[in-house]
Formats: C-alpha cells, structure tokens, sequence
C-alpha cells in the first residue's frame, strides 16, 4: 500500500516535471520558430505537448496491461499445476511400453483439457481477458494518437480523417445500391398492377 | 529390462522412432503452400467489392431445377466445403444432380471495415440471390448457411422469404447465451466498441488465440503427436495438412460486422428473441416459412447444438427437419462420415423440394 502510494507520488511529480518543461520550452521558443511555419518542425513542436502526454498516460496503461498479463500466466499457471497434480494421482507409475505410454498421454491430455476448459469457461478467466484486451487497446489509442500527431505534422490526413472518407465511401455505395435497385422495384411492381 | 535411467527401452525406442518420424517428416509432406484448396471446377460468375460468386460446374447430365447456393461462414475460407474429392460437400452434392453456388467473402481490406449485417444481408447476399434467380430463370432458390454463414442465412430468409424455396442451416449461430462453448465466456467479457473503435476490422490472430483456447491440448498437442506418428499415411497426412492449411486462412473480420455479431448475438442474443434489427428491419424467426433442414453436431466445440437448436423451434415451418449427428464442427462437412450419412440424406431431401 506504501510503496503504492510512493510510486503514485513519483509518478505525478514525473508528470509535473515533464509537462512542465515542456510547456516552458513551448512558451519560450515558439516565437522565433514561426520564422520555420511552413516546415514540419514547427508542426512537431507545437504538438510535442501532445507527445509527451501520450507517452505518460500509455505508462499508466502498461502497467495495467502488465497487471492483467501476469494475472493471466498465473491462471494459466495455477490450472497447470492443479492438472498435473491430478494426472500423478490417478497414473503414479511410470509407463513402460508403448501401450502404457498412450493410455498415459491419453489421461494425461483428458484431464488438462477438463482444467483449462473450466479455467477458460470461468467468469475470472473472461474478466481477467476482458480487462487485459481492454488495456491493450488503450494502449492502441495511445499510439494512433502519438502517429496522428506525427502525420498532422508532416500535412498527411490523420486515421480519424480516413476513417470519415470510409464511412463516407460506405454510405455512398449504399445509397448507390439502393438508387441501382430502385428502377428494378418499380418495374416489378408495375409488372404486378398490370 | 530397464535402463540405466530407469526408463525402460521400449519407451526409449518409440520416442526415436517418433523424433525420426519429425526428421523425415518434409521429405514424406507436400509444404502446406504447395497444396491447392477448393479444387473441383468452378467459374466466378460475380463479385462484388471483395465478394465472388463460385458456380461449380454440373457433374450430372440432369440437374434438380431449383439450384443451391452456399454462404460460407465470415471466419476461415469456403474451401472447408471442397477441402478434397472425396471429402467435398460441394462435389458431394453435385454428383447428386444438385445445381451448387458458393459464396467467398473474400479479404476485407479497412476500407470495408464499416460494413455491417445489412450490407451483407441486404447487400452481397441478395445481389447475388438476384443474379443466381436470373441465370437459372427461377423464383427461389435454395440457400445453406454454415456456421455464422448460418446466421446470415437466416436473417436474410427472415427479410426476403420470398426468395427462399429450401433453407439448409449447418451448425448456425444462433441462440448466444445458450452457446455453452469458450467462445460464448470470452464475447460477453469483451468490450467490443473500444475494440472496433479503436482497432477497425478484428485481425485474424485474434480469432486464431480463441480458436487456440477451444480444446487447447487435444488440439494443440495430440493432433501434431498423432501427425508425426502417421507421417507414412499418405491419405492421413493430405488431409491433415488441407485442414491445418483451412484453419490457418482466417481474413480479418469488418469490424462493424463483428461488432453487431458480438452485441446481437452473444451479448444481447437478439436474434432469436426476434428483436434484431438489420437495414432498419426486423428480423423476426417468425417470417421463416419455408421447409428448412437443420444439422448440428454433438460434438460442436465451435458452436455447441444448444445454440443452434432453437432455431429448429422458433420458425413458423411447417416443413421442417432437425438432425444430430454424432460429430463435429468440421467433421461435420468435410469427413468420411458426411459423405456416407449427412450428404446423402441433404441430397435427398434438397431433390424432394426441388
């Protein structure tokens, strides 16, 4: 709980001081840079605020996706231990011809399959994946956003203004398909009437 | 007489014999890349966007008049169903006089990643039923679903009825949260909008770490140990790496798809509640009335029977026909066992109403 409390202190200290320079150094530089406007420095610059939050807040994120990761192996591990616990107790010798062997692995492939489907059946295995996925994709967020940064530096169109030119093409085809149908429909209905 | 290590000879023996099998393993094996799926001849009659339509060519002289057409599943390829000769459904069923479409979905690339239920449903599909009606000059035409080929099948037999003589559902998605399999536990923990907001279409390997999780030792271990031990069975080992092939051909999902699968079918389990909405429709199991064929399998761990049974149950068919067989997911379509029992009595049946 100390060394919780310790490391939440360290942590926003580290935020302070970054966000803090880099704030500064923003305030500070950023008149003689708009000599360089039109080149992609000065686009980085303004943004590198941006950056460096990113970059602190995906930290926090890591170490939520580390959290869910071991918590994972330590299922998976758990499980393991209980299945081979449970294969010693029901085949204690070891085999000695082929025959013995299959019956073995036979066994032995039984009841790990039995401990790993109820593991991965649980609601602790599926919140536990469910938040580990969760945190994996924050990650995602944070890096779309730091590359996003990046391409508005360089003028390149940013996911988000591709995704709007997709959803736009999507809507488009759509309403087209329907224009398309549309002469077929009322040929078949006239066709009917008559 | 035991060794040394106390382990006896004979086991010692079977392990050389094993690691030999996995030495000579390339020099017995085609490399996966080497084999061609999807064999028996067909022409691409349409495509749209990134979909084909297959129309296999007759191996009848006669053919029933009503022709079928297939809508694969939206995870792996269509060539499950034409994996090799004397396994293939689709040959199966040609050689029964049965005139046979296939649909393949093909590669969503992230421009289709806003493609949803309705552009499959009331889009490719009915575009293609369209062309199908036209090029047989007939009214309706026989449509299967496999698998979440399955799902769509029924909502577009749900929404256009008058287009459908005979639906056949193989193993369909249907009944969310009476799906007793993995992959029912992981959808309601996932949080599907953060996951397609974020990443777009859902990347193959995520399908592969579920699939991974359904029988992991039985899947993951004894099929490669048995593998290596019938490295001399030519037969055994053609069709090992054919499906090993299948299983690693996953495209990624459109996420808007994916996204409405997870919701209306697992996680609010819409469909069979008559509550989905697909193109601002209703899609109410009530409006199927047409004869319809149902087979699952006992030993789905894909899809479990008690998620595709209900269907059964909640048509307004008069006509209809449940079968359990005693198999699974795969050897349910692409085995010794459909050739000789699932596919003569689907021909059957098909002709009848054909």
């Amino acid at each position: 709980m100390a060394s919780e409390v310790n490391y939440n202190k360290a942590f926003e200290h580290y935020k302070h001081l970054s966000l803090f320079w880099t704030d500064l150094i923003y305030l500070m530089a950023s008149k003689p840079q708009s000599l360089t406007a039109t080149g992609p420095m000065r686009k980085f610059a303004t943004n590198a605020k941006k950056v460096t939050t990113e970059l602190i807040e995906s930290n926090q994120d890591l170490i939520e996706f580390n959290t869910r990761l071991a918590e994972y192996y330590k299922q998976l591990s758990d499980t393991w231990i209980e299945s081979q616990k449970q294969v010693s107790k029901k085949m204690p010798d070891i085999p000695q011809d082929a025959e013995q062997l299959d019956s073995y692995k036979r066994v032995w492939i039984d009841i790990f399959e039995n401990y790993f489907t109820q593991l991965f059946d649980s609601k602790k295995f599926g919140e536990n994946y469910g938040k580990l996925v969760s945190s994996e994709l924050e990650l995602s967020k944070h890096w779309n956003d730091m590359v996003n940064t990046l391409l508005e530096s360089a003028d390149l169109p940013s996911k988000k203004e591709i995704d709007e030119i997709y959803k736009e093409l999507q809507q488009l085809r759509r309403r087209v398909s329907k224009l398309e149908k549309e002469p077929v429909k009322k040929v078949v209905e006239n066709t009917n009437a008559e | 007489m035991q060794s040394e290590s106390g382990i006896s000879p004979k086991i010692i023996e079977e392990f050389l014999k094993f690691n030999r099998n996995i030495i000579d393993a390339p020099n017995h094996v085609p490399a996966p890349d080497e084999i061609n799926l999807g064999i028996t001849p067909h022409d691409v009659v349409y495509t749209e966007d990134n979909i084909r339509l297959l129309h296999y060519k007759p191996l009848t002289q006669k053919q029933a008049q009503i022709p079928l057409v297939i809508t694969y599943a939206i995870i792996n390829r269509y060539h499950i169903l034409d994996i090799q000769p004397e396994k293939s459904w689709v040959r199966n069923l040609l050689q029964q006089g049965i005139d046979v479409y296939m649909l393949d979905w093909g590669t969503p690339s992230n421009l289709y990643k806003y493609l949803g239920f309705d552009d499959y449903v009331n889009g490719y599909l009915d575009n293609s039923l369209d062309f199908v009606r036209d090029e047989a000059g007939v009214e309706q035409v026989s449509l299967q679903g496999y698998c979440t080929g399955g799902t769509i099948a029924t909502i577009y037999s749900s929404l256009h009825p008058e287009k459908i003589k005979n639906l056949v559902m193989t193993a369909p998605v249907i009944d969310g949260w009476r799906d007793t399999t993995v992959v029912s536990n992981l959808t309601k923990h996932i949080d599907v909008d953060k996951m397609v907001d974020t990443i777009g279409n859902v990347p193959p390997e995520f399908m592969y770490y579920c699939f991974s999780l359904l029988k992991p030792f039985e899947q993951g271990v004894d099929k490669y140990i048995n593998f290596f031990r019938n490295i001399d069975n030519q037969k055994f080992v053609d069709s090992f790496l054919r499906i090993e092939k299948w299983v690693s051909d996953t495209p990624p999902i459109p996420g808007e798809l994916f996204r409405q699968w997870v919701k209306d079918i697992y996680q609010e389990n819409l469909l069979i509640q008559n509550k989905m909405y697909v193109g601002g429709r209703q899609v109410s199991l009530e409006n199927i009335t047409m004869p319809i064929f149902t087979q699952v399998a006992v030993g789905d761990h894909l899809v479990s029977p008690e998620c595709s049974m209900p269907l059964h149950y909640s048509v307004a068919s008069e006509d209809k026909t449940l079968r359990v067989y005693p198999s699974g997911h795969v050897g349910m379509i692409a085995s010794s066992f459909s050739q000789k029992k699932i596919l003569p009595e689907l021909g059957k049946w098909l002709i009848e109403r054909s």
